[in-house]
């Protein structure tokens, strides 16, 4: 099985995750995975110049090539303002967890 | 004289040839005892238990460097599945480790996630989606409830929601007597 590749796409929302498990020919890239699994048609909000993609956590490119066992995820944007977020947390006094942060720690 | 020998001879070589394809053909991968415990173990990979994961531990178990008490996820029906095979003693799960909880999954408030991929980092089982300053989701099938995900969150936006009880996760209850440290009740 040299020359077909299996990946996952995956649309994550709160309720539902969708996933399409896809076996396609080896050097497909991500687009061509989102395109064959039908999440498009299913979702008409993916908005592929807003949501952006990625595979494992790291932003990728829609031509970026897959490998074996990859996961594409579509992303959806924030709906909180990270530094609005940060300028509350300063204001209530709270500690700012840098890194991981200690189990137990509070 | 001379003959006699050699049959012993001829005898040994055989059955030592016999015996070295036996180990060749049918050898055993891995430890089949450590399979065993693995099964049993609820593969949360949470680390409770002090051990890096779920086969560690089974392994450690495997080598009597562990006690069977020590898998909080794993609950009582776990140990008393353990002392089964083992055939080791039903103990109380030791409190160190943690206590027993209703099965739950993690799940993350949307308005308050920046996005800071630090839980993604944490998750043993890669059960969040995400990537820097984008909404993260928790595949909630996936998610083994470690709670792993907690401590890094610097906005504190995941929270444990209990699995309800439905067709597929409903299991019948043991006929368990709690197993309590007896008491000076005397008057």
């Amino acid at each position: 099985m040299a020359d077909s590749i299996s990946v996952e796409v995956i649309y994550p929302l709160p309720q539902r995750q969708e996933r399409a498990s896809l076996t396609l020919p080896e050097g497909s890239t991500v687009q061509q995975a989102i395109d064959a699994s039908g999440l498009l048609a299913k979702y008409p909000e993916i908005d592929l110049t807003k949501n952006k993609l990625g595979i494992f956590a790291k932003l990728a490119k829609p031509d970026a090539v897959l490998r074996d066992r990859d996961r594409v995820e579509i992303y959806r944007p924030l709906i909180a303002d990270p530094k609005e977020v940060r300028k509350q947390r300063a204001a209530e006094g709270k500690v700012m967890k840098k890194g991981g942060g200690e189990a137990g720690e509070e | 004289m001379i003959s006699a020998i050699l049959v012993m001879a001829l005898g040994a070589i055989v059955l030592g040839a016999a015996l070295g394809y036996a180990a060749v053909k049918f050898r055993v991968e891995g430890d089949p005892l450590v399979e065993k415990i693995d099964a049993i173990l609820p593969q949360t990979q949470c680390g409770q238990c002090g051990f890096p994961g779920c086969k560690p531990y089974a392994e450690a178990i495997a080598k009597g460097e562990a006690e069977i008490n020590q898998c909080p996820p794993g609950g009582e029906e776990g140990i008393r599945k353990l002392a089964d095979l083992l055939g080791r003693e039903v103990k109380e799960l030791s409190a160190e480790h943690g206590i027993e909880k209703p099965k739950a999954v993690a799940f993350i408030d949307e308005q308050i996630c920046i996005g800071c991929t630090l839980c993604i980092q944490a998750c043993p089982v890669d059960a969040i989606i995400g990537a820097a300053k984008q909404m993260h989701t928790i595949v909630a099938d996936q998610c083994t409830g470690c709670e792993l995900c907690l401590p890094p969150c610097p906005v504190n936006c995941i929270s444990m929601e209990p699995l309800p009880e439905s067709v597929e996760t409903w299991k019948w209850k043991y006929p368990v007597f709690a197993i309590k440290p007896a008491t000076k009740e005397v008057a």
